[in-house]
């Protein structure tokens, strides 16, 4: 993570454009550049490609030829899509506002307060970014299994909001250092408690910083496969990437509605990236530690 | 920034010491201790009641893994009208495919919240191990109170029979009733083998010749899709029905003691499904292809035969109409017929189950003569009374056949993957292994001996 | 004024301490237990009993876990160093090349990293199936002796599974270094070049020290994702064919939740831990002793 730290520290953001000054490249030099740019594109989007081709394709030649949406329509309901999603979105809901919260309090004590403890402390917080999910899973089934949190929407949420409240401390932190002091100094002689200091200066603000937070949690609660597919074995919450991990047993007529599925699994994400994906960028090279 | 990476260095040690220390004040706490059931689980003891309408609401959440064609129309109508007769009784279905049901069955039993009634696999990896642990219900009362050992044959119930302590595989108490027999077979396309001017063989030696045929006509003969490791165990266990004696193949499938792997028998068998997959007679690449992609391949008319288990033939039906056909894999010459096959996954009843007494109506109901009419209706092969269901042409009439005859005349086996704890995951390996030219027979052979020597000896 | 000031000393506690509570709670708490279950032979269901070292001793000794370990060491070169010579290349083309489109570039090859995981490798068990897209392609360009089932293959399954891993590190990797050749200032290369040195000398003496802290975080990054790689082999191959392609985390999972070795399953994970710590602390050691 002190590699991160310094990719932080690092003033320019990949935004840095075309290089200009004196062209010595030549013109074989950008042709050769396009080349590259256009084949490594191609291979990054190629697979996807082909996801959405599969998607659209007919299941069998009763189906007629050409694009077929109603693929869509189908694994939606025989994968029980619309389920698995409305429980990736709660769990979502759920993990993105409490690690959003939690983080920005946690963070804002880091990056602005002077107390005792406060480097332990922060590196005990470093350290959560490291550590595989794997790791942890295994005793807390069992442990929440002994308090009836396993097959809840908690026992899905809370173990991840702990993953986010690492990062998410760690990114806040860094966020509140860079405040200006003078704007905290001035609403402190106005009257203004650390809260108010917060939540009606700091925050509105920050909202940059905390839209990156929240746009990365959520990426990762929605992405997540394990915690799920552990913490809630009874198959009540399942979410929608352990949905579709299950749906590729169960539909055994052909690929084609399995691809759909897969698309539509990807589908909030990507939206939410392709909208806001200067965000994304910045928040996964500055700060994507955790993964 | 140096700082800051020396300073996470010195976090990390400390944050081990601290763990070191406070790990040593956990051992006073062992694993498993917190947890409020370590003892014996509840079993019915007192008399058990049939009477459904008087348990108040209750919801039932029944895991199965019935996601083909006709299996998922069966088990989706036998729900409803479960539903109608008993309206206050709601079943919650949760379904996945075996091998999913493999990977999260046992963490769903283990859960707090497990699931009513579950379909689980006969083998001692899954029903035996459930039974060992106290998680299945002992269904001897109801049996008595439905009159389960009526309806169904010895020879049916024994799969599902285990000791107390789930070491005795086929004897004690039943924990889970079936609701289809299953046969191991051969599927064909009838028009590939008018083309190939074959007949249905009726000898091991007229099925090779046959594949021989295919082979020199540029066709692919046998069609596999092995990706999940399983499905090649069906086509060995009708290879090995074509070699071993069906007695001794018997005790391997059951991890009973007295056989061993390294007969020559089991050592030709072995070889022979090499040296079918090295002659090509496989399409290529079959540890790489999906199960499903293979019988999808036979009805596109790729491939002329496809052996697998009874269970593909609604889903063949739709695909391929009065072309696809079914025959038991034909005896050596003077042989027994010989297969793998028997019945379907059992259905039981878990202790996490609050109303057992509903959940056994349930699977009273699943298994009833309604129901198994349902189930020859929707082209799945009812294990009670198979022969008076049987229709009268097409792919369905064919196994039917086929199931009555291996089970009158010849020898059912048991699966393979029954013997062991670790049986179906060595029996994967060693048969993809053995596939891909990684393994000699005789390496093959010693793997799998392995396995069940190091069981039986050790007295399980 | 007075009143409140022993309840100011406490206010960054009172900050932090929600964060802190969830996450020990269900980060730090697990992780402890998970030291404390490895050290046990535990099933999950009854009492366990301790067993010392004996866990760690399998991780030892086991074939099947020290093969699973190896695989997971072939993985780091498809993930991480892979990425990191393709990255290296194509970041020092683009990076000076005045060419239109970056941004657009930078959205595409982005793309891999926000999709769940479940999803590309349901994608990609369509492209390696022996029917998919690879071999289709092979085929039309009459490379038909190549094609093989990628995934069933014992010599191609851990390299093909591998082979996602590469196409999903490599657009972060180039990303991230191309922001870091950007800070290089283009007139040191100007001098370079004058001075007769080559562009392979350039990169050497001009480039690769200027982004040695991006490297660090792409190599931390790359390597703990290729180390707790979980899901790519759940849906692709399951550790198959034979157990070419078992994995630590797969053996987590599988011993814990389908044999119901949950200790010798706390063992692998923690072992697990140990070696993503390391892998962090080795990657920023060297970063800053060549420095």
């Amino acid at each position: 993570m002190s590699a991160a730290t310094a990719a932080r520290r690092r003033d320019a953001a990949p935004e840095a454009g075309p290089a200009r000054g004196p062209s010595r490249g030549s013109a074989a030099h950008r042709a050769l550049s396009y080349v590259v740019l256009v084949g490594f594109a191609l291979l990054a989007l190629g697979p996807v490609v082909t996801v959405v081709a599969e998607a659209l394709s007919p299941e069998r030649a009763a189906d007629g030829t050409g694009l077929r949406p109603q693929n869509f329509a189908d694994a939606w309901v025989q994968g029980r899509f619309g389920d698995y999603m409305a429980t990736s979105a709660l769990v979502a809901l759920v993990v993105v506002v409490a690690a959003t919260l939690l983080s920005i309090m946690s963070g804002y004590a880091f990056g602005t307060m002077e107390f005792r403890g406060r480097e332990v402390l922060f590196y005990l917080f470093l350290l959560g970014i490291m550590v595989p999910t794997e790791v942890v899973v295994v005793p807390l089934f069992f442990d929440l299994r002994t308090l009836g949190l396993t097959d809840t929407v908690w026992g899905i949420a809370l173990p991840q909001v702990a993953q986010s409240v690492a990062f998410g401390t760690y990114w806040m932190r860094a966020y509140f250092r860079t405040t200006n002091r003078s704007l905290i100094e001035a609403a402190r002689l106005d009257g203004a408690g650390p809260h108010r200091v917060l939540w009606s200066v700091l925050v509105p603000i920050g909202r940059p910083a905390i839209t990156t937070l929240v746009l990365l949690v959520f990426m990762w609660t929605w992405n997540e496969f394990l915690i799920p597919l552990v913490m809630a074995p009874a198959g009540r919450l399942r979410t929608a990437p352990l949905g579709l991990a299950l749906f590729q047993g169960q539909y055994t007529q052909g690929t084609s509605l399995l691809a759909a599925g897969a698309v539509l699994v990807a589908l909030p994400v990507v939206v939410v990236y392709l909208v806001l994906q200067r965000h994304f960028i910045r928040g996964m090279l500055e700060g994507a530690v955790r993964e | 920034m140096a700082s800051t990476r020396s300073a996470a260095g010195r976090a990390v040690a400390r944050a081990v010491g601290l763990g070191a220390a406070a790990a040593l004040a956990l051992t006073a706490c062992a694993p498993g201790s917190g947890s409020d059931d370590g003892g014996t689980p509840p079993q019915p003891t007192g008399p058990v009641s049939t009477d459904v309408a008087d348990a108040g609401d209750v919801t039932l959440t029944v895991w199965d893994q019935e996601v083909r064609g006709g299996q998922d129309e069966q088990i989706t109508q036998l729900n409803a009208a479960f539903e109608e007769a008993y309206p206050n009784v709601t079943v919650e279905r949760v379904s996945q495919s075996f091998d999913d049901l493999a990977t999260t069955l046992r963490l769903a039993l283990t859960g707090e919240d497990a699931p009513d009634v579950v379909q689980t696999n006969n083998a001692r990896a899954t029903m035996g191990q459930f039974v060992a642990a106290g998680q299945l219900v002992a269904l001897d009362a109801y049996a008595d109170a439905y009159g389960w050992r009526d309806r169904y044959p010895e020879s049916v119930l024994q799969y599902s029979t285990y000791s107390e302590d789930g070491t005795v595989f086929g004897e004690g108490s039943l924990y889970g009733l079936p609701q289809v027999g299953e046969v191991v077979g051969v599927y064909y396309s009838r028009s590939a083998l008018d083309e190939l001017g074959l007949e249905v063989p009726q000898t091991w030696a007229d099925f090779e010749a046959a594949l021989q045929t295919a082979a020199d006509a540029g066709r692919t003969p046998l069609l596999l899709g092995n990706i999940e490791g399983w499905p090649a165990g069906h086509v060995f266990g009708a290879v090995q029905g074509a070699h071993v004696d069906p007695a001794q193949i018997r005790d391997l499938g059951l991890g009973n003691a007295g056989a061993s792997w390294t007969t020559p028998e089991n050592l030709e068998a072995l070889g022979q499904l090499q040296q079918w997959q090295e002659q090509g007679w496989f399409n290529e690449g079959v540890n790489g292809t999906d199960y499903d992609a293979a019988w999808q391949q036979l009805a596109d008319g790729q491939g002329v035969f496809l052996v697998a288990g009874s269970w593909l033939a609604p889903d063949l039906q739709d695909a391929m109409g009065e072309d696809a056909g079914f025959f038991a894999p034909p005896p050596a010459d003077g042989g027994e017929l010989a297969t793998t096959g028997g019945t379907g996954i059992p259905f039981s009843i878990t202790t996490a189950a609050e109303e057992p007494d509903v959940a056994a109506a349930y699977i009273d109901f699943l298994t009833s003569d309604d129901a198994m009419q349902v189930l020859a209706d929707t082209g799945n092969l009812p294990v009670v009374d198979t022969a008076s269901y049987a229709p009268e042409s097409g792919l369905l009439a064919d196994v039917y056949t086929a199931f009555g005859d291996v089970s009158s005349q010849g020898a059912l086996l048991p699966y393979l993957d029954y013997a062991t704890p670790t049986f179906g995951e060595t029996l994967n390996q060693t048969l993809q292994g053995l596939l891909a030219g990684e393994l000699t027979p005789e390496q093959a052979a010693d793997a799998l001996e392995a396995d069940y020597a190091d069981f039986t000896s050790s007295g399980g | 004024m007075r009143g409140r000031a022993p309840r100011g000393r406490a206010t960054p506690y009172l900050f932090v301490a929600p964060a802190l509570a969830v996450y020990g709670a269900f980060l730090l708490y697990p992780l402890l237990r998970a030291v404390q279950f490895s050290f046990y032979d535990f099933d999950g269901l009854t009492v366990g009993t301790p067993v010392g070292l004996a866990n760690y001793a399998a991780v030892l000794t086991d074939t099947g876990l020290r093969a699973a370990f190896g695989h997971a060491l072939v993985l780091v070169v498809f993930f991480s160093l892979l990425p990191l010579a393709v990255g290296l290349v194509l970041a020092a083309l683009l990076v000076r090349a005045r060419v239109r489109g970056l941004p657009l570039f930078r959205t595409v090859v982005f793309l891999p990293q926000v999709i769940a995981m479940v999803v590309l490798a349901v994608a990609w068990r369509r492209i390696y199936a022996p029917d998919g897209t690879l071999n289709d392609l092979l085929r039309a360009v009459g490379l038909d002796a190549l094609t093989r089932t990628w995934l069933g293959d014992y010599a191609t399954a851990l390299p093909a599974v591998g082979l996602i891993g590469t196409w999903v590190s490599t657009g972060l990797v180039t990303v991230l270094l191309m922001a870091g050749m950007a800070r290089v200032p283009k007139e040191l290369y100007e001098a370079a070049s004058l001075d007769g040195a080559s562009p392979a000398r350039q990169l050497r003496v001009l480039t690769l020290p200027a982004i040695r802290p991006e490297i660090a975080v792409a190599l931390t990054l790359t390597i703990i994702s290729a180390l707790k790689t979980f899901d790519l082999v759940y849906v692709t191959t399951g550790g198959g064919p034979g157990t070419s392609t078992t994995v630590p985390s797969y053996e987590v999972y599988r011993r814990a939740f389908e044999l119901g070795e949950v200790g010798a399953a706390a063992a692998v994970g923690v072992v697990l831990t140990v070696l993503v710590f390391a892998v962090n602390l080795v990657v920023n050691r060297v970063a800053d002793r060549q420095r």
